[in-house]
């Protein structure tokens, strides 16, 4: 074998590597996509390529769409979109293994930016996170080349690198998109009704959360709504499918006094315009005189009932099925007397789930928490008996509803009413 | 942890996939995509073994109704196996208990998946 005489080069993996720990700490000064460009400066130096890209797919269109390119940077401008499964990029995503072209022509590359520049070999190879492909990463030639494994090598660990970076900035504005959705959808003050006090507890999971949602409003009518749902799924798409179907089903809540006939119309919106939606969703309305709730389940848990005096229980209704299924029959409405001092307590499934523990077990515990108490208190403590200081992976969501005790009935409040009224 | 194999074999010309001891939102994206594979293999019915589930959450749930929902806009059909209480306790609270057809036993399901 011939020796070199010149000075060993840097090995290229190390350049790569370098740029994934800038990556992490640059994160904060630089813009998403100066970093992603960066790192193509410096893909394009390292394999002496003419041009670099990153494609990104579009889960929604089934598109690659170009992102950030060197030396190509009309592709990002003119706003390329390649299908998944054609042309040069769609088959490396589609495939998810790299792919050399020695020779470029309509054949084999299906953007005419490509053809035009001037590019005689290209290779690429898939950006992969999560076990999924995100994207595409290429680099071109403008003289005849021919890539050899050892290229694709690097050109995977450039690869490896973006998309890193790219699922970092994707969590980070989700996150920060979930978040705006959330703020804006959940009630910033629940409503001061007079005869009771309420309070609510939202914490989002650890992973990326977003589809639980609560609700209180009153009607014309003076009947007070209050709703508990939770949207399958997570991230951004599931913080929007609830922001549809919350203010959806405020509509219909004014069109129609009948809890199952709102949520019926709820299911057949949901069923038509966001077909892979699935949801449980309790809606309750409480006569003007907050003696009665009528209660309507689309596959949610029921609700805990505390009346003074008595132990908490589940409330006993009917369960009815889950928004996004099929045109089921009609979801029964139950009647559930709340007198005085009785709290109610709505829920999702991320305060009562545990890995690998029956819900019945959850169910029983949060039953044990519920006491009757004011309704921010009784929300502490429930808090504190099923979450704890452990950051739960799903959303949970609470509201407590408790009709608040009159003064002519003291026998029946509870201490610190009592203390209250002197 | 939740167990991530999700087997898938052929009874009787029928694709059934036997579910772990418990699903949740840890596996749940494992069960949904072998529930798209298994449906991809057969020409219709699918089974889902839920006979040693013992625990299936919310997210195991919903892998569940889409391979439903996805069979029922194919003019096919999702059947599961189901023996444990916990497990048709959920089904019960969303109202799935009557919508998907369950089965205490595989060959219940199976009989009916033949029919």
């Amino acid at each position: 074998m011939e020796m070199t005489a010149h000075v060993e080069p840097v090995p290229a993996e190390a350049t790569f590597r370098g740029i994934q720990l800038p990556a992490d700490a640059a994160l904060s000064r630089l813009d998403d996509w100066d970093l992603l460009t960066e790192l193509l400066d410096r893909t394009r130096e390292i394999l002496r390529a003419d041009t670099a890209a990153v494609l990104l797919l579009d889960y929604s269109s089934g598109q690659l769409i170009a992102t950030a390119a060197a030396g190509l940077e009309e592709e990002v401008s003119q706003g390329v979109r390649i299908p998944a499964g054609q042309g040069f990029a769609g088959r490396i995503a589609a495939g998810q293994k790299p792919v050399i072209l020695d020779h470029v022509d309509h054949t084999t590359v299906l953007n005419p930016i490509l053809r035009n520049k001037g590019i005689q070999s290209m290779m690429g190879v898939p950006m992969m996170a999560g076990g999924r492909v995100i994207g595409v990463m290429h680099v071109g030639s403008l003289a005849p080349r021919q890539f050899t494994s050892r290229d694709i090598e690097l050109l995977q660990l450039a690869a490896d690198g973006a998309a890193a970076a790219v699922r970092s900035m994707t969590a980070r504005a989700d996150r920060a998109a979930v978040t705006a959705v959330q703020r804006s959808l959940v009630p910033s003050a629940l409503p001061v009704v007079a005869g009771a006090e309420m309070a609510a507890r939202y914490v989002p999971g650890s992973g990326v959360a977003g589809g639980d949602w609560y609700d209180v409003f009153s009607l014309p009518s003076g009947e007070l709504c209050m709703v508990m749902g939770d949207v399958a799924g997570s991230g951004l798409p599931a913080a929007i499918i609830m922001g549809r179907m919350r203010s959806a089903l405020r509509a219909y809540a004014l069109e129609t006094p009948d809890p199952a006939e709102v949520l019926h119309r709820l299911d057949r919106k949901m069923r038509h315009f966001e077909p892979d939606a699935l949801a449980t969703v309790l809606y309750a309305v409480i006569d003007p005189g907050l003696d009665v709730m009528r209660l309507c389940l689309a596959g949610h848990f029921p609700p805990v009932i505390a009346r003074p005096g008595q132990p908490a229980e589940l409330a006993r209704a009917a369960g009815g099925l889950m928004i996004g299924v099929a045109a089921g029959a009609r979801r029964p409405v139950t009647t559930v007397p709340i007198p005085p001092g009785t709290l109610v307590c709505l829920y999702t499934d991320g305060l009562i789930e545990r890995p690998g523990e029956p819900i019945d077990e959850g169910l029983a515990r949060l039953c044990q928490a519920v006491t009757v108490q004011f309704a921010e208190a009784a929300s502490s403590a429930v808090m504190g008996a099923l979450v704890g200081s452990e950051h739960a992976r799903d959303d949970i969501a609470l509201l407590m509803f408790r009709r608040s005790v009159p003064p002519d009935l003291p026998g029946i409040a509870t201490a610190a009413e009592a203390d209250a009224d002197g | 942890m939740a167990e991530t194999g999700f087997p898938i074999r052929m009874v009787r010309g029928v694709p059934v996939v036997t579910a772990p001891e418990e699903i949740d939102i840890a596996n749940a994206h494992g069960l949904r995509t072998a529930l798209l594979n298994a449906a991809a293999h057969g020409h219709g019915t699918l089974v889902v073994d839920l006979g040693r589930t013992r625990f299936c959450d919310t997210a195991g749930v919903h892998a569940l109704v889409g391979a439903h929902n996805r069979a029922q806009a194919e003019g096919s059909q999702v059947l599961l196996v189901i023996t444990g209480a916990a497990v048709l306790r959920i089904f019960a609270i969303t109202g799935l208990d009557r919508v998907i057809p369950n089965f205490a036993s595989l060959d219940e399901a199976l009989a009916a998946a033949a029919s």
